[in-house]
C-alpha cells in the first residue's frame, strides 16, 4: 500500500481574535483597551488521504474547512499537531513543497487584473522554473481542455466570472501539482460552467492522479466530484467516508415520490409522509420495504412518475447539524 | 474531449540553473509584469510618465535657481551640496520607483489575503513581496540624480579618485540595503495593523532629512539617523565618500549598520509570516 499524500494528526489552530460590543462608545475603549477572544479554529483533527484520492470537505461557515485547507497547503502555521504532505512539514514551505501544491480559490485571484491571462501563465513559467517545451504542452492542453485559447489573450478585468476561473485553473496546474486544493472553485458561477469545472477537475484527477481537497458551497460540487467526505464541524471531524455512509448513517429513509389519481387512504401505513397534497404523495420509506412500496404505489389508479431516490445532501447536512431551519452551508 | 496527457514530468529548477540565476530571472519577470502592466493602458501610460518627468524637474529645479547662492554648509561647498543632492535624489527616485509600490501592493495583498497566492510560490517571498511592483518612469528620476552626481563632482574642487568612488558605491549600497530593510520593518507592522500604506508616504516624508549634511543634525539626531532610522546612510555618507571624505573604517561602520538592518529585517519578516493569519475567504 502506498504512503499516504496528506496525513494529519491531531492538528490544532487557535487564533486571538479581536471583539467588541457594538456602538461608538464600545469603539473608542476599545482604542485603548483591546479585549481579545481565543477562537479555537480546529481541534484535534486526524485523517489521511491517499495519492489520487478527491475527497470534499463539508461542513457549516466557521467550521475550520478553510483553516485545515490553509493548514495544509503551508500557509497558515498549525497551533499544534502534526501535518505532512507529499511528505513535507507543510508550514516549512520548501520550495520542493511548493512546487507539488497548488491552491485555487473562488473568491481571491491571483491572475493580475490589468494583464490578459497569458502573461501571467508566462510568469509562472519562469516562477515554478518550467521548461519552455513542456510549458507550451501544458499550456495547448489545458487552454484545449477549458476553451480559452481566445479568452486568454484579454484583460483579465473584462473576462466573465466563469472565464476568469478557467483561466486560474490554467496558472495553477501548469507546473503540473501533486496535490490540489480547491476552495470553492465554483462559486458564483451559472450551472453550466460549474459543471464544465466539475468535469475538468475530475479528468485531472483521472488523467493526472493529482490528490484533490474540495470545499464548496455546492452541494452537487461534492457529491459529484469527491468519493470521500470529510465533515468538520467546530474544528473537530465529526464524519469520514462516503456521502453513501453518511446518508445511511444520518438519513436512512429512501424518498418514494408517485402522482395517482387517488391516493392511499392512508400512506402513513406506508412510511412517514413528508408531502401529501392533491395528486402528490412523498414518502421517506426504510431500505427493506421500499420493494413493497413501490409495489403498492404502482397499483394505485393512474399512477405516473413514480421515482426513488436518496434524502438529497443537503437534508444530510441539516439533519447532522441539527438545523432545521436553514439548508446547512456547505464551504 | 482531449485527453489531458502526461503532466507528470514536474516543473522543478533545471539542474545547470544556479540559483542566484533564478532569482535574477524572477526579478526580471516581476519588473517585466509590472512594466507591462503600465504599458497595458495608453493613457495611464504617458501620463504617468509627464507626471513622473515633471516631479523629477520639481524636485531638481531648486537647486538649478539656488546653486549660485549656495554658500558652505558645516565644510560643504556648493558643488558638494550638489552631490549630495545627487545622492539624495538617486535614492528617492529608486525609492518611488521600486520600494514605494512594492511596499503598498505588499500591503494590498495582506489586506485582501492575496498575499496567499504570494507565499504559495517557490521562491524567496520577501523578494517577491519587494520587487511585485515597480513605477518605471520614475526611474527618470535616478538618472537626474546621477547626472547630478557627475556634474558635481566634475565642477567641484575636490578631485574625483578610485577608492573615494569605490568607497562611494560601497557606502551607496549599503544605504540602499538599508533603506530597504527599513521598508520590510514597515511592512511587517502592516501584519499586525492593516492600512498601513500611509506609513510609505511618513518614509517619504523622513527621507527628505537626507537631502541634509549629516554634520548639519545635532549629535543626538545624527546618532539616530545613522543607526536607527538610517537616512543619513543613504544620502550623506556616500556623497561624502565619493568627495573622498570617509575613512575605511567609517564605511566599515555603515555596512555593518546596514548588515544589522537587513540581518533585523529578515528576522521579523520570518517571524511575521509564521504568524500570518490570511484574511478570510
Amino acid at each position: 500500500m502506498s504512503a499516504p499524500m496528506v496525513r494529519v494528526e491531531g492538528l490544532r489552530k487557535r487564533f486571538s481574535v479581536p471583539r467588541r460590543e457594538a456602538g461608538l462608545r464600545a469603539a473608542l475603549r476599545a482604542l485603548v483597551r483591546r479585549e481579545f477572544r481565543v477562537v479555537e479554529a480546529v481541534q484535534g483533527l486526524e485523517f489521511s488521504l491517499a495519492p489520487g484520492e478527491r475527497v470534499g470537505f463539508l461542513g457549516p461557515n466557521g467550521a475550520g474547512k478553510t483553516t485545515t485547507l490553509k493548514m495544509l497547503a503551508g500557509l497558515i502555521v498549525p497551533s499544534a499537531g502534526r501535518v505532512e504532505v507529499a511528505g513535507f512539514t507543510p508550514s516549512d514551505r520548501r520550495p520542493e513543497f511548493l512546487r507539488r501544491v497548488s491552491l485555487v480559490m473562488g473568491q481571491k485571484r491571483q491572475l493580475s487584473w490589468d494583464l490578459p491571462a497569458i502573461d501571467n501563465f508566462e510568469f509562472n513559467r519562469v516562477v515554478y522554473e518550467i521548461e519552455p517545451a513542456q510549458y507550451r504542452r501544458r499550456l495547448d492542453e489545458l487552454t484545449a481542455l477549458l476553451d480559452v485559447g481566445e479568452v486568454m489573450r484579454r484583460p483579465v478585468r473584462q473576462l466573465s466570472l466563469g472565464e476568469r476561473m478557467k483561466c486560474e485553473l490554467v496558472a495553477a496546474l501548469l507546473h503540473g501539482p501533486q496535490v490540489l486544493f480547491l476552495d470553492e472553485p465554483t462559486i458564483g458561477l451559472d450551472v453550466s460552467m460549474q459543471l464544465g469545472i466539475r468535469e475538468f477537475i475530475r479528468r485531472y484527477n483521472a488523467e493526472h492522479g493529482a490528490t484533490v481537497i474540495l470545499t464548496s458551497h455546492y452541494m452537487e460540487d461534492v457529491a459529484a466530484l469527491c468519493p470521500r467526505i470529510l465533515v468538520i464541524d467546530e474544528g473537530r471531524l465529526r464524519f469520514d467516508g462516503s456521502i453513501e455512509a453518511l446518508r445511511r448513517q444520518i438519513r436512512p429513509l429512501r424518498r418514494v415520490s408517485v402522482r395517482a389519481a387517488t391516493l392511499p387512504a392512508e400512506p402513513a401505513a406506508l412510511g412517514r409522509v413528508v408531502l401529501c397534497e392533491g395528486s402528490r404523495l412523498v414518502l421517506d420509506v426504510e431500505p427493506e420495504r421500499v420493494p413493497a412500496v413501490v409495489q403498492a404505489l404502482v397499483a394505485l389508479p393512474e399512477a405516473q412518475d413514480l421515482a426513488v431516490h436518496d434524502a438529497p445532501l443537503e437534508e444530510v447536512m441539516r439533519a447532522l447539524f441539527g438545523r432545521e431551519e436553514e439548508a446547512a452551508e456547505v464551504g | 474531449m482531449r485527453a489531458l496527457g502526461d503532466m507528470s514530468d514536474r516543473a522543478g529548477p533545471s539542474r545547470h540553473v544556479p540559483r542566484v540565476l533564478f532569482y535574477v530571472r524572477l526579478v526580471a519577470a516581476q519588473l517585466e509584469m509590472s512594466t507591462l502592466t503600465a504599458l497595458q493602458y495608453r493613457l495611464g501610460f504617458w501620463t504617468e510618465g509627464l507626471l513622473g518627468l515633471l516631479w523629477s524637474v520639481l524636485g531638481i529645479a531648486p537647486l538649478f535657481v539656488a546653486v549660485d547662492h549656495l554658500g558652505a554648509v558645516e565644510g560643504w561647498g556648493r558643488w558638494d551640496l550638489v552631490v549630495l543632492t545627487g545622492c539624495f535624489t538617486m535614492l528617492s527616485g529608486l525609492f518611488t520607483a521600486l520600494l514605494q509600490p512594492a511596499l503598498r501592493e505588499s500591503m494590498t495583498h495582506i489586506l485582501k489575503g492575496t498575499l496567499d497566492y504570494v507565499l504559495l510560490r517557490p521562491a524567496d517571498g520577501l523578494l517577491l513581496c519587494l520587487t511585485c511592483a515597480f513605477r518605471p518612469w520614475h526611474l527618470v528620476e535616478v538618472l537626474g540624480g546621477a547626472a547630478l552626481v557627475i556634474a558635481g563632482l566634475s565642477l567641484g574642487a575636490v578631485p574625483v579618485t578610485a577608492t573615494g568612488v569605490l568607497a562611494g558605491l560601497v557606502t551607496g549600497a549599503a544605504g540602499l540595503i538599508a533603506l530597504y530593510a527599513f521598508g520590510v520593518l514597515v511592512l511587517c507592522a502592516s501584519f499586525r495593523a492593516l492600512q498601513l500604506q500611509s506609513l510609505t508616504h511618513v518614509m517619504e516624508a523622513l527621507m527628505d532629512f537626507g537631502r541634509w549634511p549629516a554634520q548639519v543634525f545635532p549629535p543626538l539626531l545624527r546618532a539616530l539617523f545613522t543607526f536607527v532610522i538610517p537616512l543619513l546612510v543613504m544620502t550623506s555618507y556616500p556623497a561624502e565618500a565619493l568627495l573622498g571624505r570617509l575613512s575605511w573604517g567609517t564605511v566599515g561602520q555603515l555596512v555593518a549598520v546596514s548588515a544589522t538592518l537587513l540581518t533585523l529585517a529578515r528576522w521579523t519578516w520570518l517571524r511575521a509570516i509564521r504568524g500570518y493569519t490570511s484574511a478570510s475567504s
